[in-house]
């Protein structure tokens, strides 16, 4: 359990949300992590846990004695500095803290049960240490009392240069572990462990440690004389070195302050093995020397810890990178001229080199932030004091833990803090505040830039950096500390201002002055020497010492829901805005939705993606660790817009998502629990690691090839993805003109693969497929058959129900017409060639379908035809379960596909299609209304489709309620009825059985068409109500010689009438066939009046009954010529 | 649309809060510092969150003071816009003339005003570095001043356009976007336009004259203070309608915020 949670730890990112309060999904408490709180405190990288933990005491040496002391352990019973407090252990570090951590120590490795203690995550400002395993070379248990437990560690401090030092005495801790004796023995067996590990990482040590300057300053060369050019050359403490660290160093007693922490490294040890002891605290308060600023800065702040753990992931990642090109990099490129331009160095290539080599290889290691303006002042002003790669890594610690979403795309750190900002003022200052409001004045215009760029433009350099000094030491509640110190110092002048430029000029003024006397006019000369920014300092710090981290974390907390709502209405206003002129044929309601939808599906894909990808990993168990010391972390939200660069672009998975939630025919037919077994392949291995309850919830998206095919057409790279401009510009030429042409054209542009106006036979099948497909789940009352033909088919029509199953019917035998229809008027290909295509060795059935289509029929398959009948309508009854069925054939059919004959030598153009489509009323209203209306957007809000998928279908169970409705018609039908439709349904089914079966075989009838399976499988596998749509297609073939009699068909009920749409239409087909092709708008006028034609609708319901079955390629065009001769 | 704006009689001075915005790099902060302190400066720094600045315009009837707020340009800085052209008066919108990219930013901001910030925001298009173009230096001699001018400012406007218009793009030259296309766009929208150079001073007081100008005096405020949100509110005079095309505006407002 340990090694799972922690690795889930381990999972988690510098940027702990909790800590953080970035809204996190999977943590639902407010709690920061216990490893979160951990590593905040002691500035450890993200691959840290708390391994163990124990109360310890710390005795170190005295400081004056230490120098003398050769063996330390003898000191312990002398006077030393003792210090309680706990000592922890992660995996490569020990550290000692005398500040009670922010944790308990029952709290879980995830959670910490409440904010306790004063750290609240805040930095290591506490006394004690924070050792990297590898710096201690030994660790000796000291003979000690029955209850005492005594360890002594030995640090490689100053061991590590090849030069030894004068009065060297290595450094020796001595640690009293207060606990169990087990206790104890547990934390040391760990403590063994993690040291075997850390000696690994002995040379990366060396190669940090021997760059410090401190290792410098303490050798031996600089203690002998101070000039530089003897004995080595000083590591390179920023540009500092070549071009004067900014301010008067004499004025402020750089030397001075360099003696005193020379002295301190020398009683306390240096960089990776430096003791914190309370002079530490006080040295960085009073302003770090030049040339320790780096490193110190390095130290309090962490990054020395990444740096160790990967000492070459700068060179190495521009090396990487070498010449390659990014937006990141031209936005910086921009800047580099103007980053601190008053400071000489970035007037030099050297300096302005430095910038961009650094700003660069983060731009790689971060993708997600890239560049943001305000870095190149910052990563400036460290390239003053520090190498290129220290800087590079201390700027991976600002973005990532002290400065969260600061430098984000969204830049939502920046805004949540100024939040934060504001309220902290109105409640430590509401009387300034209320002036502020009464004059309407926006404070964050003027304390924006504080933040982000760390008051380095605001304040002059030297004081910059003396407030970043303690910032990298206590972390980000520095940034607030300061900001309200210097409102409440400039408080009076600040209550007479009246609008924002005076707000400004007052505080650049009190700015521009920090140097000057706070108490200018006071007797008392020390008094008189305390300049403003000492007060600012003092302010900040004594008074404002109740704004501690989690006072931050708390109004972050606050804030965070409406800041990032903010910030998303902005993002979706402005993407909408900028969706372009194609955009603008839908609604801003529409836009809004699409919006919404596009990135609530992206956001849902992620999570269930992430969900699968960990339970992969957990169940791998492996624990890799990050590559990037500071990539993007694992388990960050990435739903909100708000939080930053969100992914753009869905996948073809994640598009059906949103056509799932888009339309209801992008609904799986397959109820969730039950897809696992019958969805195909591919598709289930991805759902099936989702854990996610939401995820199940969710209604399944289908998977049709024209789904695939919508998705190829939007994106404009299909690798890529479909961003949401794709969406949008696929959407709004579908909806966006109420023109059938255009919904036609867009419709055959979908199946012209080549491009070249055709779409051959394949093409034709898939259209019908997609057709049905589209239609399968109703047509939501945007079809209707006309009048004349609803009271053909059924009588006492009145009720929507039997409207809408009327068409619904109608339709299967319009598409069954259309796929005839194509056929028949479709060009060949190869005019010249067309017998020798038909002769060749293909099965009949392309034989029979290409000679249909040239017109080239009259064959002699009347034999067929009643074999046809013979075999199939005991196939048809001995297949009980339709849908089930089905969904074993598609898998089936779908891989026989490839096997089809590619040189087809038939296509249709685009005004065949038209004139196809306008050749049939529903189909027309297909492309008319329905097509377009059935991607819902706002106007039907989705929670219709949503319940409407749901239940498998909404308007399928309106069939059986319609068939329970009607005992009477369907009895009154008798015969027919039974041999139409009835006669095949199993008992048990009902109509809705009925239904499902049409539409499955529908859909599948066009797949076996070509397909081409040998008949006995097919026998097997068909099941009977999938041969009516083929029958109908006969009987459309023959509607003249067949349109006699039969009025019985009336009484089939609304089921036997599934063909009359087709039927009415058939009229208008011929006309087209007399006339040209072109010639379609005289059609509608002639379907209409030659609608009333009852006999097409018996006689096909006629021989539905005769022949309930099949789907066998030949004897669809045998039956057709049948009828036709 | 409120018609709440305080009828305030025309006082010699008042103030108006101008902001800039436009794609970073394009010299909105240089275009301020040339009207503010006639100075230009080849590496600026970068404009973090935004500056303020003020100038004043002396037109023949009043004296107006530019609350200038010149803001960040790159695109994350975005989202902090509305923070600061809140209240705004007027904009500028700056694009490059060498850089087509910048002029699509450009209609986007343009869009984003017309629809979020006050309605009849008076907004100016800018092209500005005119003089890295060959049409560059025939303006150069542009007075450098702050200064009134004719009360026509709009015809003046208008005039400029033409006359760079006929400049279009020579061999040599680095101007990719030509002068028909953004007063084209500017004339559709209902912008003032101007191409510009910041660096050698070209056409820069006559934007801000021309948006002194055309700042409808129903709205101006006498100073600062007295200033609520909702004051801001342009009172509209049939004679600036065809430049702020405030009917439109609205009606665009409103369909926003459905769909937010």
């Amino acid at each position: 359990m340990m090694s799972l949670s922690s690795f889930v730890q381990k999972a988690s990112s510098l940027i702990d949300p909790a800590n953080f309060n970035i809204p996190s999904l999977s943590s639902n408490d407010n709690n920061p992590s216990k490893a979160s709180l951990f590593r905040q405190q002691f500035r450890l990288p993200d691959s840290q846990n708390p391994l163990q933990e124990i109360t310890a005491e710390l005795i170190l040496p005295l400081p004056n004695s230490s120098s003398d002391s050769a063996d330390g352990s003898r000191r312990v019973d002398r006077a030393g500095n003792r210090y309680t407090g706990r000592l922890h252990l992660s995996e490569r570090f020990i550290c000692f803290s005398t500040q009670p951590t922010s944790f308990i120590p029952s709290s879980t490795l995830s959670a910490s049960t409440s904010w306790t203690g004063q750290t609240h995550g805040t930095g290591p400002s506490g006394n004690g240490f924070t050792l990297p395993l590898s710096s201690i070379r030994r660790v000796e248990r000291l003979h000690s009392a029955r209850d005492v437990f005594s360890l002594a560690l030995t640090t490689w401090n100053g061991l590590l240069n090849k030069q030894q030092e004068p009065n060297f005495a290595p450094q020796r801790l001595i640690l009293q572990l207060v606990g169990s004796r087990q206790a104890c023995e547990r934390f040391c067996d760990c403590l063994k462990k993690g040291l075997r590990e850390g000696m690994k990482e002995v040379d990366n040590l060396r190669n940090v440690v021997t760059d410090c300057y401190s290792e410098y300053l303490l050798s031996g060369t600089k203690a002998k004389d101070a000039t530089d050019g003897e004995g080595r050359q000083p590591p390179d403490a920023g540009l500092g070195m070549l071009f004067r660290y900014p301010g008067d160093a004499r004025k402020l007693r750089d030397r001075s302050k360099m003696r005193l922490w020379g002295e301190y490294f020398r009683e306390n040890g240096r960089n990776s093995t430096l003791v914190r002891q309370p002079t530490f605290h006080k040295l960085i308060r009073v302003g770090l020397p030049n040339r320790l600023r780096g490193e110190i800065w390095e130290l309090t702040s962490g990054s020395m810890f990444l740096r160790i753990r990967s000492p070459k992931l700068y060179v190495e990642t521009l090396a990487k990178f070498d010449g390659q090109e990014s937006l990141a990099i031209d936005e910086i490129e921009k800047d580099l001229n103007r980053s601190l331009p008053e400071y000489p160095g970035f007037q030099s290539e050297e300096g302005i080199g430095r910038l961009r080599r650094v700003l660069t290889a983060y731009s790689w290691t971060n993708a997600e932030v890239g560049y943001c303006q305000a870095m190149n002042i910052v990563v400036a002003a460290l390239l003053i004091y520090m190498s290129e790669a220290q800087a590079f890594f201390l700027l991976s610690v600002l973005c990532d833990r002290l400065l969260p979403g600061y430098y984000s795309t969204t830049m939502y750190g920046t805004l949540l803090d100024q939040k934060v900002f504001e309220s902290l003022v109105e409640k430590t200052m509401p009387v300034l505040w209320e002036h502020l409001a009464k004059f309407d004045v926006q404070l964050s215009v003027v304390s924006l830039p504080w933040f982000l760029s760390l008051y380095i433009n605001s304040m002059p350099l030297v004081f910059a950096f003396r407030v970043l000094d303690v910032f990298f030491l206590e972390g980000p509640k520095v940034l607030f500390q300061v900001g309200l110190a210097i409102l409440r110092i400039n408080g009076e002048e600040l209550l007479d201002i009246q609008d924002d430029g005076s707000f400004i000029s007052v505080l650049k003024s009190y700015f521009s002055r920090l140097d000057e006397s706070a108490h200018p006019r006071s007797e008392n000369p020390k008094l008189r020497a305390i300049t403003r920014f000492q007060e600012l300092m003092v302010v900040a710090f004594k008074e404002f010492s109740g704004i501690t981290h989690s006072t931050i974390t708390e109004q972050r907390e606050k804030h965070k829901d409406a800041v990032l709502d903010n910030i998303e209405s902005f993002a979706k206003r402005t993407s909408i805005r900028n969706l372009g002129p194609e955009s603008k044929r839908l609604s801003v309601d529409d836009l809004g939705t699409i919006y919404d939808r596009f990135y609530e599906t992206l956001y849902q894909w992620e999570q269930h993606q992430k969900l699968a990808e960990e339970e992969r990993k957990r169940q791998e168990k492996k624990k890799s660790e990050r590559q990037s010391v500071l990539g993007p972390p694992v388990d960050r939200q990435v739903g909100r817009v708000g939080l930053g660069p969100s992914p753009t672009h869905m996948d073809y998975d994640a598009f059906r998502e949103f056509l799932a939630a888009t339309s209801k025919w992008a609904v799986s037919d397959t109820p969730a629990p039950a897809r696992k077994d019958s969805s195909p392949s591919g598709y289930s291995s991805l759902r099936g690691n989702g854990k996610s309850l939401l995820w199940a919830n969710r209604r399944q998206p289908a998977d049709h090839e024209f789904m695939q095919r919508l998705y190829r057409k939007w994106a404009t790279d299909p690798e890529e993805g479909l961003s949401l401009q794709n969406v949008v510009n696929g959407l709004a030429r579908l909806k966006g003109s109420p023109d059938i042409m255009n919904n036609i054209n867009y419709f055959f542009t979908l199946y012209d693969d080549s491009g070249n106006g055709e779409v051959d036979r394949e093409g034709i099948l898939k259209m019908s497929e997609a057709l049905l497909f589209l239609s399968r789940r109703g047509f939501e009352g945007t079809i209707t058959a006309t009048q004349s033909l609803e009271d053909l088919s059924s009588p006492r029509g009145s009720e929507a129900d039997q409207n809408r199953l009327a068409t619904d019917e109608k339709f299967l035998g319009s598409v069954s017409a259309f796929i005839r229809r194509c056929f028949e008027y479709a060009d060949p290909s190869h005019p010249d060639n067309q017998k020798a295509v038909f002769s060749d060795t293909t099965t009949e059935v392309t034989e029979k379908l290409d000679s249909f289509a040239i017109g080239d029929d009259e064959e002699d398959l009347i034999d067929v035809n009643d074999n046809d009948q013979q075999k199939t309508s005991p196939a048809a009854v001995s297949s009980p379960k339709p849908t089930e069925s089905s969904e074993q054939n598609r898998p089936r059919s779908e891989s026989a596909n490839p096997a089809l004959d590619p040189n087809n030598p038939l296509h249709i153009t685009l005004p065949t299609l038209r004139m196809v489509v306008l050749a049939d009323e529903l189909l027309e209203q297909f492309f008319e209304s329905y097509f377009p209306q059935s991607f819902h957007l706002s106007d039907h809000p989705h929670p219709a489709s949503l319940a409407a998928s749901s239940s498998l279908s909404s308007n399928l169970t309106t069939f059986s309620n319609l068939g329970h409705a009607r005992p009477s018609a369907s009895a009154v039908a008798g015969a027919p009825v039974a041999g139409a439709s009835g006669g095949i349904v199993p008992p048990g089914k009902g109509l809705r059985g009925v239904l499902d079966n049409i539409v499955t075989d529908g859909i599948r009838m066009a797949a076996e068409v070509k397909k081409r399976m040998d008949e006995a499988q097919r026998e097997l596998e068909r099941n009977a109500l999938g041969g009516r749509d083929e029958e109908d297609d006969e009987d459309e073939d023959d509607d003249y010689p067949s349109r006699q009699g039969a009025s019985t068909a009336t009484m089939a009920g609304g089921i036997s009438s599934w063909g009359a749409g087709a039927y009415g239409a058939d009229p208008e087909r011929r006309s087209v066939r007399e006339a040209d092709r072109d010639l379609l708008e005289g059609a509608e006028a002639e379907v209409l009046s030659l609608r009333p034609t009852k006999e097409e609708a018996s006689s096909q319901s006629r021989h539905r009954a005769k022949s309930p079955a099949s789907v066998h390629d030949p004897e669809i065009v045998s039956k057709v010529v049948e009828f036709e001769s | 649309m409120s018609e709440s704006a305080s009828a305030n009689a025309p006082k010699p001075s008042s103030s108006v809060k101008l902001v800039l915005l436009g794609e970073a790099a394009v010299g909105k902060s240089s275009l301020v510092l040339r009207f503010v302190n006639n100075d230009f400066q080849e590496n600026k720094e970068p404009t973090i969150g935004a500056a303020f600045l003020t100038q004043k315009c002396t037109l023949p009837t009043r004296t107006i003071k530019f609350e200038i707020w010149d803001t960040a340009g790159q695109e994350r800085f975005a989202s902090l816009a509305p923070m600061y052209y809140r209240n705004a008066q007027a904009a500028l919108v700056v694009y490059d003339v060498t850089k087509p990219s910048s002029l699509t930013k450009a209609k986007h901001w343009v869009a984003e005003l017309q629809r979020q910030a006050s309605p009849g925001i008076v907004i100016a298009l800018v092209g500005n570095k005119l003089d890295l173009t060959n049409d560059g230096g025939d303006d150069a001699g542009a007075s450098p001043a702050p200064q009134a001018e004719s009360e026509s400012g709009q015809e003046g406007n208008e005039g400029a356009a033409e006359d760079a218009e006929e400049q279009l793009p020579a061999s040599g030259d680095a101007r990719k976007v030509s002068t028909r296309e953004a007063s084209t766009y500017a004339e559709e929208e209902g912008l003032l336009f101007f191409e510009t150079s910041a660096k050698i001073g070209t056409n820069v007081v006559e934007v801000f004259t021309a948006i002194a100008n055309a700042i409808p005096e129903s709205s101006l405020k006498t100073g600062r203070g007295a200033g609520g949100a909702g004051q801001t509110a342009l009172g509209s005079r049939p004679g600036e309608d065809s430049r702020v095309n405030l009917g439109d505006r609205n009606a665009a407002t409103a369909k926003e915020g459905c769909a937010c």
